[in-house]
């Protein structure tokens, strides 16, 4: 069996080969009849060999099954049977060829979605058609630009890329991946000012991320590309929908086409770092948004105990917008214009965004210190300044910061005022107490 | 394929037959069977036969080829649960050190109805030669262990706070279980309780076979915390359908681990794993009190731990760090459903609140914890000459989480509140 096997193999082998030498001779006398034009094509008058190849030699048994393919009537494919075609017949085979190989190589395409079937994935290819018409309520016009994601290895912040989403109404949406820059001038201002405001509701399930109506933000998580460095901040993906204003409450529906779209980039970007798993829709466990708060005396930004001493002062700020849920930060702002708070009181439990804050604890001012500080052991550190009071605590959970600030000024009297209260409130609610601080004189 | 011309020509050959005189023309016996085969092969029922024969072939070449049934060709390891290529990399070409001799292998046997224990030891070995001549050895063990807890109840503490510490994160998506990079636990659902109402549980532990000449032992390498996660459960699942107490949805790592442990911190001068109060440089000598290192594990509603130890001093031939303790928080429902029984029905000591045990080197005690049963155990070393480290753990995690002390405050402690 093995040896006829292998005569069949040999066989057919050499069978191929003088077959291959008759198309070789036909393909030349085929060009050489269409260089005469196209009349002259329908005509078998060259010299092509029609009677195969040559015989094989009676004394190589081996290469009979070959003389024998070779001598046996040509395949109905052949270039032989096609040339008896007529003219007419011809053509009508070469447009069915034609049309066949289109509508095969279409198919392909179609199926395997490439060439002008490619459905068109925005943002790095994280988003297809429809993801992208559930962020523009249903419309399907949207154009989109991009940076690829990419790294910059001399400055070392880590891979970045961005995306921008534009409807021709003039909508836009803005989508970015970064690691959040601790350094001076970096994202504790500008970014905290619009990504941590009290609007944001933290994305829940272990998550460190928030999202409003129009403000997304989530770190892609530690188990698929590994822990930061202590001193830098957080790999994100924010995205950015337009103006917050704050005379409005959150859209809840809006919220939820962001809470998407900023779970669906950070997904395809761990997919493209080789991780599995996927994490899940966070839009059911979004916690109610926040609401203006009709704050009591006795409670500043809802803070129990805290008070603002001298009514003249604390009637001259508007009603509170103190941040729910729970997560990440608790941010209190008062009396917003452009996104920019006059007074914001926050305490950043998450000590990955504590970083954020960490380089500017170190920062000048008056220093605050903590009762129990000793020369070996503190508590943290700190500083009061005219525009604000900064203090970062070494808590069980981690660095925790805790933060006054206003943006316009002559409120240096009231961060004095209300710093200590709301410091040693704050560490007790989230464990870190008791935490007294000294006031710088 | 090539051996297809035959069929094709047979099949539908047009009329003119120029000579058929290639087995003429020869006179050996090969010629002649050659001329019969080709006979057959142009005869209809020889043309079906020979299609098939030849479609057969490429179906079976091409599953071949593309590794799909029954040819696929994947091992599988402990009890089918585990597949080769499945994800983890201890099951992937990376979870071989060297290029020689590698071999994956397991032997175990799975839980049953009647007898829902499992077990079963993956052994991943591999060799590799340096340039210079020198031989590494690899050898990975994997062992998995699927039943109820250990029913002395020492030895229950001991088991789960092994898997609590030092490391360990909790498992993505709400699974009641920790992991590390080689080891985890997994409880399983009520469904699989034990008929004494224990719970059962899945662990994994893997080791690495140190070579004598080693200066540090090697730490297996099994693909990181979230692989770990992925092998516990789909060990938990597999185990589950034999001993017949799967559920209709198995169980599934939904999500990446959200952060993994600190750094072990060995330079800060503050309170270990900055817990106040918790001062262990005091009880020690100056020069080992620069060895000392901390391990600040989860810390979140649910899990707390914080290990200490004394790194191992290279200049005195020590090979390993000398465990100090491992103090651990854990009120996730179904991992202190492990403990159960575990304490009496009374104080463990004067002045402490719940019930407990305490022995030598292992002190345990739970109690009402801002309305939920809270376990706080220490392996090790529980005081120091000064301080009691397992009162101030318990104390200061107690009050991070809101509740009453539930060791007895001295006057230091109970100043601060």
């Amino acid at each position: 069996m093995s040896d006829m096997d292998r005569a069949m193999n040999k066989g057919v082998k050499g069978a191929e080969d003088t077959d291959a030498e008759g198309t070789d001779a036909e393909g030349a006398a085929l060009t050489v009849n269409a260089a005469k034009g196209d009349g002259a094509v329908g005509a078998p008058t060259d010299g092509a060999p029609t009677d195969g190849a040559p015989a094989a030699p009676a004394d190589k048994p081996l290469g009979v099954l070959a003389a024998a393919i070779a001598a046996a009537p040509p395949p109905w494919w052949h270039w032989r049977s096609l040339r008896r075609l007529s003219r007419g017949h011809r053509r009508r085979a070469v447009a069915a060829a034609v049309a066949g190989a289109l509508l095969g190589g279409t198919l392909v395409a179609w199926q395997v979605e490439a060439g002008p079937f490619e459905r068109e994935q925005a943002c790095w290819g994280a988003l297809d058609e429809d993801d992208v018409a559930d962020l523009f309520h249903g419309k399907r016009d949207i154009e989109y630009s991009q940076m690829d994601i990419g790294y910059d290895r001399i400055a070392s912040d880590g891979p970045s890329g961005r995306c921008e989403l534009r409807s021709p109404r003039g909508h836009r949406v803005r989508a970015q991946l970064h690691r959040l820059d601790t350094r001076f001038g970096g994202d504790r201002d500008v970014w905290a000012d619009e990504y941590l405001s009290a609007r944001m509701t933290p994305l829940g399930g272990g998550l460190l991320g928030m999202v409003s109506d129009t403000r997304a933000w989530l770190a892609v998580p530690e188990g698929c590309v590994g822990r930061t460095p202590d001193r830098d901040g957080p790999l994100v993906v924010d995205m950015e929908a337009g103006w917050t204003t704050y005379r409005d409450a959150v859209d809840p529906d809006e919220r939820a086409r962001l809470a998407r779209a900023v779970v669906k980039l950070v997904n395809h970007y761990m997919a493209d770092q080789g991780c599995d798993s996927d994490l899940p829709d966070p839009t059911d466990r979004l916690a109610a948004p926040a609401r203006f708060l009709d704050e009591k005396p006795d409670a500043f930004c809802g803070v129990k105990g805290l008070r603002l001493p001298g009514s003249r002062e604390s009637s001259s700020y508007e009603r509170p917008m103190v941040s729910s849920g729970g997560g990440p930060v608790r941010t209190c702002d008062r009396d917003v214009l452009f996104g920019h708070p006059k007074l914001r009181l926050m305490t950043v439990e998450n000590s990955r965004l504590a970083a954020l804050y960490e380089g500017l604890s170190f920062e000048g001012g008056r220093r605050i210190t903590a009762e129990g500080d000793t020369k070996d052991q503190v508590r943290g550190r700190g500083f009061l300044r005219e525009d604000m009071a900064l203090y970062q605590a070494s808590c069980q959970t981690g660095d925790v910061t805790f933060l006054i600030r206003s943006d316009g000024g002559g409120r240096a009297a009231d961060i004095r005022r209300l710093m200590p209260r709301y410091i040693a409130a704050e560490a007790d609610r989230i464990g870190c107490g008791p935490l007294r601080l000294r006031l710088p004189t | 394929m090539t051996g297809e011309s035959p069929v094709g020509s047979s099949g539908g050959a047009p009329g003119d037959i120029p000579g058929d005189s290639g087995a003429d023309r020869t006179h050996g016996a090969d010629a002649q069977r050659l001329a019969r085969v080709r006979r057959f092969v142009r005869t209809r029922r020889g043309a079906v036969a020979t299609g098939l024969a030849v479609a057969l072939l490429a179906g079976g070449l091409g599953t071949w080829a593309t590794d799909t049934w029954p040819f696929d060709g994947r091992d599988q390891y402990c009890w089918g649960a585990w597949e080769q290529d499945s994800g983890p990399g201890v099951l992937g070409d990376e979870g071989f050190e060297g290029d020689d001799g590698r071999s994956r292998t397991s032997t175990g046997t799975a839980p049953t109805p009647g007898s829902p224990r499992g077990e079963c030891r993956l052994t991943v070995a591999s060799s590799h030669t340096f340039s210079d001549g020198d031989k590494d050895r690899q050898r990975t063990t994997v062992r998995v262990r699927y039943g109820p807890p250990p029913k002395s109840a020492g030895q229950r503490v001991s088991w789960l706070g092994g898997y609590l510490a030092d490391r360990a994160m909790p498992l993505p998506g709400g699974l009641p279980g920790a992991a590390d990079g080689n080891h985890g636990i997994l409880v399983l659902p009520e469904r699989c309780d034990a008929r004494d109402g224990r719970p059962t549980a899945v662990t994994l532990d893997a080791h690495e076979e140190a070579a004598d000449d080693d200066r540090v032992p090697d730490v297996p390498d099994l693909g990181g915390s979230q692989d770990v996660a992925e092998l516990l459960v789909a060990a938990a699942n597999k185990g589950m359908k034999a001993a017949g107490c799967a559920g209709a949805e198995p169980l599934r790592v939904t999500s990446v681990l959200p952060e993994l442990p600190e750094r072990a911190d060995t330079f800060s001068r503050g309170p270990v794993c900055r817990i106040p109060g918790l001062d262990v440089r005091a009880d020690l000598t100056k020069e080992t009190a620069m060895r000392l290192v901390y391990q600040v594990g989860a810390v979140n509603e649910d899990l707390q731990s914080c290990s200490a130890r004394i790194a191992r001093s290279v200049r005195l031939g020590e090979r390993s760090d000398q465990p100090l303790f491992d103090a651990v928080m854990v009120r996730e429902p179904r991992l202190t459903r492990l403990l159960d029984g575990v304490a009496t029905t009374e104080a463990p000591a004067k002045g402490w609140r719940g019930t407990g045990d305490f022995a030598a080197d292992r002190r345990f005690v739970r109690a009402e914890c801002a309305g939920r049963p809270t376990a706080f155990l220490l392996l090790g070393t529980p005081t120091g000459a000064t301080s009691d480290y397992f009162a101030t753990f318990t104390n200061a995690v107690a009050r991070r989480l809101g509740c009453a002390p539930v060791a007895p405050t001295t006057d230091a402690e109970g100043g601060r509140r």
